[in-house]
């Protein structure tokens, strides 16, 4: 599993200054510079300014964006200034795919990360993009978050890891977070990898609306005809709103309704006896 | 009576089938009713509910004018542009409602299905349902669902969009509507049942939501769509209706005026179709299109639901006889009944 930490260490820098122990600081951003990352710096999604994600060892890095209909924008020096790509517009609403690649001839490197951007109707589903083969090793998650059903802690979610398409079953997958979590599992025979989001942000308050965002990273390796391939996908996931919300508070004003109906109807059914 | 033959019946099978649709839709294995089928449905289809296969309209107005809309007044941009997403969202919502009008309510909602099923267990429990909701009440109650939607709908996520009222008010109905509780509960997630402790703002509207949930869970055993009569979509469906094909007609005769049973049967208790004697079109704001009363209209063809200029289903004397009976067979087999109580059947009978 040693060789995994390669692809590993694919982190948001700023998110971490907020949220991550000033001591695990080095560690991850010398892995930070070893491999291409992704990074939102910014997330203007009602502002409708561009996207930005930090794009550390960029160099000799091929980086697309996939649009939500398939077709792809090559992102050229102009939307990479200073590690940070700015993400043109693509003219669609919905899903798209930034797909991050390094060929080192024997090795070789991708990250993906989906985001949403904003545009006319896309009609077409985000499913789409995550079935198609945007490079030959991937991890997709399944389904892409959206709407209401987010990344969040405390959340099991599904990936599945493919190559050229297909499912790679039992395979050894590392799950890290900016918050210094580390999960190590193996998918299982279809290919599919549920890793429960863990509860890592410090400091939470119970009971308290927390708004703090982390990224985490779900990589794998995998060797064919002598090539080996390193992905990753990058994501962010945010702390889970039930750390502000009481289910069981909400069930005893719900009684408290029901008793309430009960007395209605019955005072209803006096009068009219 | 053979229940094939009765529109209630029919009706029923239908609102299963829709509810099936709408709540599980999405594990039904076709992705592209996880994406949603047209995000402006004439009935509350909640966005909880993550299996769900569609969103009722009233969630995107409400995000489309706090986030488009007010953003847009509050840095004096082009108010067209800011206001056209919602335009797109009710215009979607008018290509489908065109369809069927105000049978989004009667036969497709989810919470109108569930309250009608709660409903029917209070029969068969033999609690006694309330006939008819006193016609002062019914009036007092009727203003609500407009406040609902012009408050809930459109102004607070509108001052929410502009800074005047806080972010929480950005989607007030959703944090209180009971659909948000059928639909994920029916799929296994006791999570949205819960009081949010944020700010107060949530607080507030999180009890309420609460409240409400419990309220309309067990005053539905007793009383006909307690939750429908203040349903803001309701009221969307109410200014659109003279826009829809499937329309509700009366043709009345001189022996409505000592009738009142298709007032009786009707669930949400529209007083005025048994009184009406002028206008044809008796398609009412708080109608559903059930079609109840029409199934109870004892005259020959006397009421009718038409699908433009094509009677669908007529009132017939003959109907009516087998519907009574069917329905009274229906009512008497109940719980209290067979434990030995000898009370008058629970029921609703009109007849």
């Amino acid at each position: 599993m040693k060789t995994l930490t390669v692809t590993a260490g694919l982190v948001l820098i700023a998110v971490m200054s907020n949220t991550m122990a000033a001591a695990e600081k080095p560690a991850i951003e010398k892995q930070a510079k070893q491999t291409s990352k992704v990074k939102q710096t910014q997330q203007m999604q009602h502002r409708r300014r561009a996207k930005q994600f930090a794009l550390a060892g960029a160099e000799g890095a091929t980086i697309t964006l996939w649009k939500p209909d398939l077709t792809k924008i090559p992102l050229e020096q102009k939307h990479l200034m200073h590690g940070t790509i700015t993400l043109p517009p693509s003219g669609l609403d919905n899903y798209h795919a930034i797909v991050a690649e390094k060929d080192w001839g024997d090795v070789k490197e991708s990250v993906i990360r989906y985001e949403y951007l904003r545009g006319k109707p896309s009609k077409n589903s985000p499913t789409i993009l995550s079935a198609a083969q945007k490079t030959e090793f991937e991890i997709v998650p399944d389904p892409i978050p959206r709407g209401h059903f987010q990344y969040h802690t405390d959340l099991e979610w599904n990936f599945i890891t493919r190559f050229k398409g297909k499912p790679v079953p039992n395979l050894p997958v590392v799950f890290e977070t900016t918050n210094g979590s580390r999960i190590e599992t193996k998918s299982d025979n279809d290919g599919n990898v549920t890793i429960t989001i863990p509860t890592d942000f410090p400091d939470m308050v119970p009971g308290k609306r927390d708004r703090r965002s982390a990224d985490f990273m779900l990589s794998a390796e995998y060797k064919d005809s002598g090539i080996n391939y390193q992905s990753a996908l990058s994501g962010e996931y945010r702390v889970s709103r039930m750390n502000w919300r009481s289910v069981g508070w909400g069930s005893f004003v719900m009684v408290i309704g029901m008793v309430a109906g009960g007395f209605i109807g019955r005072s209803r059914k006096n009068k009219r006896t | 009576m053979n229940p094939l033959k009765n529109l209630s019946v029919i009706r029923k099978l239908v609102q299963i089938a829709a509810f099936a649709l709408l709540v599980y839709g999405s594990s039904l294995g076709a992705y592209h009713l996880a994406d949603k089928l047209t995000h402006a449905l004439p009935a509350l289809s909640c966005a909880f509910d993550h299996n769900g296969s569609d969103i009722c309209a009233l969630i995107p107005v409400q995000h489309q004018l706090g986030h488009r809309l007010g953003p847009v007044i509050t840095s004096g941009g082009d108010i067209l542009m800011g206001l056209m997403p919602t335009l797109i969202t009710l215009g979607t919502f008018l290509f489908f409602f065109i369809f069927l009008n105000k049978a989004f309510c009667g036969w497709i909602c989810p919470l109108g299905t569930f309250q009608e099923f709660m409903y029917m267990l209070g029969q068969k429990l033999g609690l006694q349902p309330t006939e008819n909701v006193d016609q002062k009440i019914v009036r007092k109650g009727r203003p609500i669902k407009w406040f609902m939607l012009l408050f809930l709908i459109f102004v607070f996520p509108l001052l929410s969009g502009v800074g005047f009222v806080n972010h929480d008010l950005m989607d007030p109905f959703c944090k209180i509507c009971p659909s948000r509780f059928i639909t994920t509960l029916a799929n296994g997630d006791a999570s949205q049942l819960h009081v949010d402790t944020a700010s107060t703002t949530t607080i507030v509207l999180t009890v309420i939501a609460d409240f409400l949930f419990g309220l309309v869970i067990v005053l539905s055993l007793t009383v006909r769509q307690p939750f429908c009569r203040i349903c803001p979509i309701l009221a969307l469906n109410a200014v659109f209706r003279k826009l829809g094909l499937l329309r509700l007609i009366k043709n009345a005769s001189s022996r409505c005026d000592k009738c009142g049973l298709c007032a009786k049967a009707c669930p949400m208790d529209i007083e005025e179709i048994h009184t009406e004697m002028e206008k044809k079109n008796v398609l009412f704001e708080d109608c559903t299109l059930c079609g109840r009363c029409v199934e109870f209209c004892p005259e020959q063809d006397v009421l009718q639901m038409k699908y433009t200029v094509i009677p669908v289903f007529s009132a017939d004397p003959k109907y009516f006889k087998d519907r009574n009976k069917a329905q009274k067979k229906w009512e008497k087999n109940n719980l209290m009944a067979k434990l030995g109580n000898n009370r008058k059947p629970a029921g609703d009978s009109p007849a």
